[in-house]
């Protein structure tokens, strides 16, 4: 077994640079306790006798080490229906505007980046089945994506448990979940099947890129984890994925304007988002 | 007794399919489901059939095509009654529709109430 290792402070240092550089994630000495823990079940895991020789295998990235290391500390609470007011603006304003500049047998495409284990996307299907009277009018996709890959097989099970439907109302969770033994639901196979889920780094713009562009992004919360340089790359990478007049829509104490200044501001009734420019509103 | 009526509801975009599946089972229809004309061919011979919602915008087997292969063919899933959905953007009408088998023809977006009467008329269902 290896030794539980005590990073020095070039160790340290070496590993956080090169954990930023891969993933974007910022570690700093606040953190040094879980990222020495996870270095250490990490060696452990692989079998590595000292640092160097699990630094050396980490950098070499095989059998996705670099993936593994990091789903450890990536955030990943989260309920269905959450910040619903934006799911409002969503059926409301969104998609009645980007259906006015579009070709009416366009797909609409809905991105929830860092969807963790799936909440946001699924809330997104039964919002528009529940509040959309034109859903069956267009070929919605939605996808989900995150950088951990340990949360999206729990996304594409789809097995949750009471805390995660919390603000579902009960017909709503009669309606789409089998009810499980131990108070925990599955989504319906069918409502399931309308969302795909894949694993996307947002600071990589060969992999945001592969996504084609889309009518609405969803990126609640995730930007706040990244420090500024981060940040602005993955709004950059994100503006590349919208379609022309498309939306982005953060979390509720984030803002665009402070990341980047490629969108608009929208101020809608429900809430406030920013747009990709590049069609002329009337 | 019998049981309740078989919906096959033939549509190529899961959303559309899960959103007619919970109106039509609120209304007592047990729902099957396929992605286009192909599927709904061998989901047809697995299991008897009441009737069939068709989307006319598929990919591999269009609704149009699809039903012109199923009243072409011999026995009684010839005959299992069709309601057509499309959009008023492909151009399609009811006499389009009909000239390729369906019975109905409606317009998307459906109106939970609609799709509900419409089946249960085509079912011969008493609500």
């Amino acid at each position: 077994m290896a030794e539980r290792p005590t990073l020095t402070e070039d160790e340290f240092r070496r590993l956080c640079e090169y954990l930023y550089r891969r993933t974007g994630m910022v570690f700093t000495e606040a953190k040094r306790y879980y990222v020495e823990r996870r270095v250490w079940e990490r060696m452990a895991e692989t079998g590595s006798p000292s640092f160097a020789g699990y630094f050396a295998h980490l950098r070499s990235d095989t059998r996705d080490e670099i993936q593994q290391f990091v789903n450890a500390f990536t955030v990943n609470e989260t309920y269905f229906y959450r910040e619903d007011y934006q799911l409002k603006c969503l059926t409301n304003d969104l998609l009645t505007e980007r259906l006015h500049e579009r070709h009416a047998d366009d797909p609409i495409r809905i991105w929830s980046a860092a969807c963790s284990t799936g909440e946001e996307p699924y809330s997104i299907a039964i919002w528009l089945l529940e509040n959309w009277p034109r859903v069956d009018e267009y070929f919605v996709e939605i996808v989900g994506s995150d950088i951990d890959t340990r949360v999206l097989e729990l996304a594409r099970a789809g097995t949750f448990g009471k805390r995660a439907l919390m603000r579902l109302p009960p017909e709503l969770i009669g309606k789409y979940f089998d009810a499980l033994p131990a108070e925990h639901w599955q989504i319906s196979p069918q409502l399931r099947d309308s969302v795909s889920f894949t694993s996307v780094n947002l600071l990589d713009p060969a992999q945001t890129r592969a996504h084609g562009q889309f009518d609405v992004i969803f990126c609640r919360n995730v930007l706040i984890y990244f420090d500024d340089t981060s940040r602005r790359l993955a709004a950059e990478n994100l503006y590349e994925n919208l379609l022309p007049g498309g939306f982005i829509c953060l979390g509720h104490s984030e803002s665009m304007s402070r990341i980047s200044p490629l969108f608009d501001v929208r101020r809608f009734a429900d809430a406030v988002v920013y747009q990709r420019p590049g069609i002329t509103r009337s | 007794m019998t049981g309740p009526k078989t919906i096959l509801v033939v549509d190529d975009a899961a959303l559309v399919r899960v959103y007619y599946r919970s109106i039509l089972e609120e209304a007592g229809f047990r729902v099957e489901e396929a992605l286009n004309g192909l599927e709904a061919l061998e989901t047809l011979l697995a299991g008897p059939v009441d009737l069939l919602v068709v989307d006319v915008n598929m990919p591999q087997m269009d609704g149009f095509t699809f039903l012109r292969t199923l009243r072409e063919r011999d026995g009684p899933i010839a005959a299992i009654p069709a309601l057509v959905t499309s959009t008023e953007s492909a151009q399609t009408d009811f006499a389009a529709a009909r000239a390729a088998g369906a019975n109905y023809y409606l317009v998307k977006p459906v109106e939970r109430g609609q799709l509900v009467e419409f089946a249960r008329m085509l079912c011969g269902v008493c609500p």
